[in-house]
């Protein structure tokens, strides 16, 4: 990692870091805890984050935004510590010559042109070039040639690129990313993908969080999985994946005749179970393929109709429920 | 594995840069429709009053106790503390309300540069402006003949009260996410009303303070100008506004009240 001494931090002794080696990680949060009034927003998280690309998984309001603002030392935590490289964030302004906080919030100073405020920002981050390094940003986010209009003319996606301009500009060593691909189109998501991934080969530590799976799917190396504010599993892409597949799937199913349908799904080596729920089956299950092409032919062989065809517990929150249970 | 170009950054925060950006990111915040109207009828309508004093209407009579009515009441306890509410807490508040404050909180700028740059706009601000409606108001009224020297003392009056002003105003800011209304509160009852009727209340009012600045500054004898606290008092109590709001508004600054996001 070239980067990783190209602008030395000073080590704080406030860090409480577990192990020696974290000291010189990105990103450490050590028993990190985080509550609003009485709400708990962030629940005991312990967790390092290097350098590459990390998803943060969660439904909404699991505490991913908290997170990240703790990470950005936007928030102090009510327990616990976070460090960036070695030293805590809050109340020192000095970190944020290293990381960058974009915002899920699409708000932008409206009536700045994107340049200006991109420039607004490498002013007070000491940028010593100020008009080159924005222009690279905004050249990085394709942005450049629409650059002298205001904001408030831009769209959606083109607001969350100068967002990203506006972190990327004095080229921090970490960033945090909150839901950067909300109203982006497949065409913008995959170049900000190419751009997030040609920064996390460069060395750069990217934390972005996301409530959809497949939406970090492939990008994430690591990927941290919190929901109701703990941190409910962690891992590459496949361990997630595979902890989710594990889990029995349940379809719901309205038909003429349950009792024959469910005798005879029963004989499917997929189907683990059958539940007689008032008028519907309650059909588990390993692999919804599996089902979705035998229940058709099945039904159809016995003479029965297929009022209903559901699936109960695609909802995100079923499948975090199901890994924190675990 | 590519390197990722270094961007050269200053060692120490670059002040004059970095108050450029901070006043570039107030001014639009600031100026906004609403606010202009709002500032435009508050420096018209002393000036209104000075037309109509002019014209020999049935405001006619002595120009001296005129102004200093007008003044105390439309000047000080009206368009100044007004103009310092809007210049000091727009771009602040308008900033916590969208969240948008972030992009000045996650810099190395120091909290006290960001407090002491927005704060010193208001207070220029406030300044320019009341001397203006106060200079206007007294060409309405006398010309350029001053010989009480009413409408220098005035002036200064506002300049150094609308600085105060504006001082308390950008520490409302940060420490209320409603300080418009806040602030108008202050100004009703606590300047407006409580001061001017409670003597021990005068060593806490910006108002009196502007009292004792232009008194000491005039010719004129006038009951008003007499009954207010001593020009030390006024000169230590807004120097304890203004460093109170460097100190205070940055620590403020470093909680940031931002709105709550879905997390």
């Amino acid at each position: 990692m070239t980067s990783a001494t190209a602008r030395p931090t000073s080590a704080s002794t406030t860090s409480a870091s577990t192990t020696s080696a974290s000291t010189t990680a990105p990103l450490v949060f050590t028993n990190v805890s985080h509550w609003y009034g009485d709400v708990v927003a962030v629940n005991d998280i312990s967790c390092t984050v290097g350098p590459g690309i990390t998803g943060l998984l969660g439904p909404n309001g699991a505490g991913k935004s908290t997170l990240l603002q703790l990470a950005a030392g936007i928030l102090m935590p009510s327990h616990g510590s976070v460090a960036l490289y070695g030293a805590a964030p809050a109340g020192h302004p000095a970190v944020y010559r290293e990381v960058a906080l974009v915002p899920e919030r699409e708000a932008l100073p409206a009536r700045l042109s994107a340049r200006a405020f991109v420039a607004a920002r490498a002013a007070m981050l000491g940028v010593v070039d100020v008009p080159t390094a924005v222009a690279r940003a905004l050249a990085l986010v394709e942005l450049d040639t629409v650059a002298s209009r205001a904001i408030d003319t831009f769209s959606k996606g083109m607001k969350q690129r100068v967002k990203l301009a506006a972190a990327l500009v004095h080229e921090p060593r970490v960033v945090l990313l909150d839901e950067p691909f909300n109203g982006l189109d497949p065409r913008q998501r995959a170049q900000m993908l190419t751009l997030l991934e040609a920064r996390a080969d460069a060395g750069t530590a990217i934390l972005l969080s996301s409530h959809i799976l497949e939406e970090i799917a492939g990008v994430a190396s690591e990927t941290l999985v919190l929901l109701s504010g703990r941190l409910a599993a962690s891992g590459d892409y496949r361990t997630i994946r595979q902890l989710m597949t594990d889990q029995p799937h349940v379809v719901r199913l309205v038909t003429s005749d349950d009792r024959a349908l469910a005798a005879a799904l029963m004989q499917e080596p997929t189907v683990l179970g059958v539940d007689l729920d008032g008028h519907a089956l309650l059909v588990r299950t390993t692999d919804y393929a599996a089902l979705a092409r035998t229940v058709a032919p099945t039904a159809q062989r016995l003479g029965c109709t297929l009022f209903e065809v559901q699936v109960t517990d695609e909802s995100l929150e079923h499948v975090f429920a199901y890994l924190v249970k675990r | 594995m590519t390197t990722a170009p270094t961007v050269p950054l200053r060692p120490r925060p670059a002040y004059g840069a970095s108050a450029w950006a901070i006043l570039q990111l107030t001014l639009p915040r600031t100026f906004t429709a609403p606010v202009l109207a709002a500032m435009l009828l508050l420096l018209l309508m002393p000036m209104g009053f000075g037309v109509v004093f002019a014209a020999g209407g049935f405001l006619a009579g002595d120009p001296t106790a005129f102004l200093v009515q007008r003044y105390d009441q439309l000047v000080s306890a009206l368009a100044t503390p007004i103009l310092a509410l809007l210049l000091g807490t727009s771009a602040f508040s308008a900033e916590a309300d969208d969240g948008t404050l972030i992009y000045l909180l996650t810099t190395p700028t120091p909290r006290w540069w960001i407090v002491t740059v927005r704060m010193l706009f208001a207070m220029t601000g406030t300044a320019l402006l009341s001397l203006l409606t106060v200079y206007g108001t007294g060409y309405l009224v006398t010309g350029l003949y001053d010989p009480l020297q009413v409408t220098r003392a005035f002036g200064v009056a506002a300049a150094f009260g609308g600085a105060a002003y504006a001082a308390l105003f950008t520490w409302l800011a940060l420490r209320t996410r409603r300080a418009l209304v806040s602030g108008l509160v202050y100004i009703v009852f606590w300047e407006g009303i409580l001061s001017s009727t409670f003597p021990a209340l005068h060593y806490l009012s910006v108002r009196q303070w502007m009292r004792a600045v232009a008194s000491a500054l005039t010719l004129a004898q006038d009951q008003r100008l007499t009954d207010g606290p001593s020009l030390r008092a006024a000169l230590i109590g807004a120097a304890i506004v203004i460093v109170s709001t460097v100190i205070f508004g940055s620590r403020a600054l470093a909680r940031p009240r931002l709105t709550r996001t879905a997390s």
